[in-house]
């Protein structure tokens, strides 16, 4: 009956045509191969977030006065609702992290060389807008954590010279964190960001289809027989298929035995509760201003900080274009920098959890 | 005035030239009283010699400074040598504390008084410079000890002391316009006014209950008088057997008071809006509750009990046979914390078993009222039971969390009910709240049916996603060795 079908299809969309070009993409295998997975793995989280956030969008309501009480619903009334709300917050955080994984293993295996540069550039970007969704995610159930996490974040801003007050009134909508927020932020989560990451998402998966995937520089100059690959469809699809379903069964499995808290409902009068901290993901820029003095020479602290993530952030995205010119050490120095920057994530990470 | 000019130049004369007034003792050698007392005779030093300074030989340099020693005025009176004249405001209490705060000096003249006074007194209401110094209590130049009956702080004089200011509306007006000024005569009227007027000075007076120099508005938690001190500061009379003995009343209040549910959320949480022995007795003008006004004295706070009570046919019963309304059943001081099964004819405590025998329409009533409510704590609980271990395997049953607490205002309203002895009443309150928390006890069952139904499900879909990975798994191996032996094929 397959066959049917497909021959059915076939005839009128020409599928074999497809078949034959996927059939002639290859997947390099090498020690490394394992890394190459995360991409994919990263794609699944994302979709599984459209799908439940579309459904969440279903029952969620906005608005000072609704949305706390339209997501206890969903968790308490809404039939799978608790699923879907669960699947959706503990995937967010899945999908952050396999992004991070996946932008450090291209960087260590520098796949993000000549010609993949704009392909490093779209995924660190798409990183960066994963960053975004998470922050305004995490204020739309309206509880007390999300509360007063964005307000700690959203103050981070007000540090900027001149400007910072007028861009923590744009970002909060007012002075303070409040129902204007809660709408900027829902829009910009269901509208804006998905849009632009549909775009660069779009570009990113074209520039891999058009490059294939990158082979490690080792295999310069090998005679081709020694280079094992193994065709991407339907070899490495069905591989990366399989995983897909463990991470679904990981996701559920987190789902059901530790479901995502909702927590009493934010209150703009109510003192902080002690120890706020923001989401594990922001918690390494977090912890970096926290330790940083008031006052750094002539400027702020917290400026310090934002102008030192920023330019980090820039350099990190621009690296294909200047790596090239560290000369003759360039593989060392740019491994070098990737370690740096991985263990201070990774320390400023666990020091932020314990402090 | 011609003549009193002349005495005083014949004995200041005198004094100079004969130097035989000097007796080797203090008193006789200080020239203050010299002209003070003995040529001028003025008030002050009239009255200086009933003063307890006097006595310890402290002379009038002791406070005004200068040299006792020096028969000219001039000299005696110089300020190089420390002369102040008349100590104003701030300069009272410095002179006071030159001795009084100063612990080795008070040891010279063998004084048990604390040298801390001050300290305490600073932080008082009546600490503030413009309200009061040492002087406006205790006097000045005949300072006595608080024993000496002479003394304004002896406790007959005391009462009238503090009512100087104290009942004076324009005098305090300006310090307090709020604070009553009738505790005096109110105070009258209390068993400790009434005893005093007697001559007992044993009985309690300002001092004692507000402390001396300590003073603090009643709201503030350092006060002798804030609620959570009230009943510890009565029990420090009123708990001692040998101090009361005279009086012939039991001791034992205290004991009792803290171990009931006014006493307890009081004394060990804190809470000030439970009753202290005052908001029982009055505080200035204290006294015992009387029978007949005792249901409105708990019925301030028990404002429906008070009134369920007085429509029902106990208040008359009550009345014919002169029972005191609450106390009869709870008892005064030693009100215990009520539990449903007071009313139970078969329960130990069953409270009214004082008045009604076990096959009365009494206990009939109580036995229908205690089965209405019991039924309700019974749901209550299982329904609390359920949604605590539905939220424990963190399920959310929030709504009906709030439904509970529904039930648990309808138990108390019920509770207090019983007031009426009417059975009907009870159940009009008990049965929409026994649907509630039927409904409460469904929502725990329904979310522990549903904590099951995610295990199952998530059991049943790793089964599945399980079979489809070992599926995919084989066909990825299926492919590759299909390929292999493409490969391997000549």
């Amino acid at each position: 009956m397959w066959r049917r079908i497909y021959r059915w299809l076939d005839e009128r969309y020409q599928l074999q045509a497809l078949v034959e070009f996927m059939s002639h993409k290859y997947v390099p295998m090498h020690r490394h191969t394992i890394w190459y997975y995360f991409g994919g793995v990263s794609l699944f989280l994302f979709l599984v977030q459209v799908t439940t956030g579309i459904l969440l969008l279903m029952y969620y309501r906005v608005g000072e006065d609704a949305s706390y009480e339209s997501v206890r619903f969903i968790m308490s009334q809404v039939r799978f609702g608790w699923l879907i709300r669960s699947i959706h917050s503990w995937g967010a955080n899945l999908m952050i992290l396999t992004v991070f994984i996946h932008m450090f293993s291209v960087y260590f295996t520098r796949a993000y060389r000549k010609p993949r540069e704009l392909t490093w550039v779209s995924g660190f970007l798409l990183l960066v807008l994963a960053l975004f969704f998470g922050f305004t995610g995490y204020l739309l159930p309206w509880n007390q954590l999300a509360f007063f996490a964005t307000r700690v974040g959203t103050e981070i801003v007000g540090s900027v010279p001149a400007i910072g007050h007028e861009l923590v009134r744009i970002l909060r909508g007012g002075e303070e964190v409040s129902g204007a927020t809660l709408a900027r932020f829902f829009g910009l989560h269901v509208a804006l960001l998905p849009g632009i990451f549909t775009i660069l998402l779009t570009l990113h998966l074209l520039f891999i289809q058009r490059q294939g995937i990158a082979e490690p520089e080792s295999w310069a100059g090998r005679p081709e027989s020694e280079k094992r690959r193994m065709p991407f469809f339907p070899n490495f699809l069905l591989r990366d298929l399989l995983l897909w379903l463990i991470v679904l069964n990981v996701l559920a499995f987190l789902a059901v035995f530790y479901p995502w808290e909702l927590g009493p409902k934010a209150d703009p009068f109510a003192p902080a509760p002690p120890g706020i901290k923001p989401e594990w993901y922001f918690l390494f820029m977090y912890q970096t201003l926290k330790i940083l003095p008031a006052k750094v020479f002539f400027l702020e602290g917290e400026f310090v900080g934002v102008l030192f993530f920023t330019l980090g952030g820039l350099l990190w995205m621009t690296v294909p274009f200047w790596e090239g010119r560290l000369g003759k050490y360039r593989n060392e120095i740019a491994h070098l920098i990737g370690w740096i920057v991985l263990v201070y994530i990774a320390t400023m990470t666990l020091w932020g959890f314990r402090s | 005035m011609q003549r009193f000019g002349i005495w005083v130049i014949v004995g200041v004369l005198a004094l100079v030239l004969g130097g035989g007034l000097q007796t080797g003792q203090a008193q006789t050698q200080d020239q203050c009283r010299t002209c003070h007392r003995e040529l001028l005779e003025d008030t002050p030093s009239q009255k200086y010699v009933n003063d307890v300074h006097f006595q310890k030989g402290i002379s009038c340099a002791g406070c005004h400074g200068g040299d006792p020693t020096q028969a000219d005025m001039d000299a005696a009176m110089d300020p190089k040598k420390g002369y102040i004249g008349v100590p104003k405001g701030a300069q009272i209490t410095q002179t006071c504390n030159a001795c009084h705060a100063n612990e080795s000096r008070m040891a010279q003249w063998a004084s048990s008084i604390d040298t801390i006074q001050f300290q305490r007194f600073e932080t008082s209401v009546h600490g503030k410079a413009d309200v009061a110094t040492c002087v406006s209590c205790h006097d000045v130049h005949e300072i006595r000890s608080s024993r000496d009956p002479q003394s304004p702080t002896y406790p007959t004089r005391e009462v009238f002391l503090c009512a100087r200011c104290h009942a004076d509306p324009a005098y305090m007006r300006k310090f307090n316009p709020a604070l009553p000024t009738d505790q005096l005569e109110k105070y009258w009227t209390s068993r400790h006014g009434q005893r005093l007027q007697q001559g007992d000075t044993r009985v309690a007076t300002c001092s004692d209950c507000h402390t001396a120099h300590t003073i603090y508005p009643p709201k503030d938690p350092r006060s002798s008088v804030y609620a959570v001190n009230v009943p510890i500061m009565c029990a420090r009379c009123h708990s001692d057997p040998a101090y009361m003995k005279p009086y012939g009343i039991p001791t034992n209040q205290y004991d009792l008071y803290a171990s009931t549910a006014h006493g307890r959320a009081l004394l060990e949480k804190h809470d000030t809006g439970a009753p202290a022995c005052n908001d029982c007795h009055g505080n200035h003008g204290a006294m015992p509750p009387g029978v007949q006004t005792l249901s409105h004295v708990c019925g301030l706070c028990h404002t429906l009990n008070a009134e369920y009570f007085s429509k029902s046919p106990h208040a008359a019963a009550f009345e014919k046979k002169g029972l005191p309304q609450c106390e009869a059943c709870h008892g005064n001081h030693e009100v215990p914390t009520t539990s449903l099964d007071q009313l139970q004819p078969e329960a130990p405590v069953f409270m009214c078993r004082k008045c009604h025998s076990m096959d009365d329409k009494g206990t009939q009533v109580a036995r229908m009222m205690y089965e209405t409510i019991r039924r309700l704590v019974i749901l209550e609980e299982e329904a609390r039971r359920l949604l605590t271990a539905a939220e424990q395997k963190g399920m959310d049953v929030a709504d009906a969390w709030f439904q509970l607490r529904d039930v648990h205002n309808a138990y108390l309203k019920a509770r207090t009910v019983v007031h009426t002895s009417d059975p009907a009443e009870v159940q009009k309150v008990v049965e929409p709240a026994v649907q509630t928390a039927e409904q409460a006890r469904t929502a725990g069952q329904r979310a522990l049916a549903e904590f099951d139904f995610r295990r199952k499900g998530f059991a049943f879909a790793t089964l599945w996603i399980t079979l489809l990975v070992i599926a995919l798994y084989l066909k990825i191996r299926q492919i590759e060795a299909r390929s292999r032996d493409k490969r391997l094929k000549p």
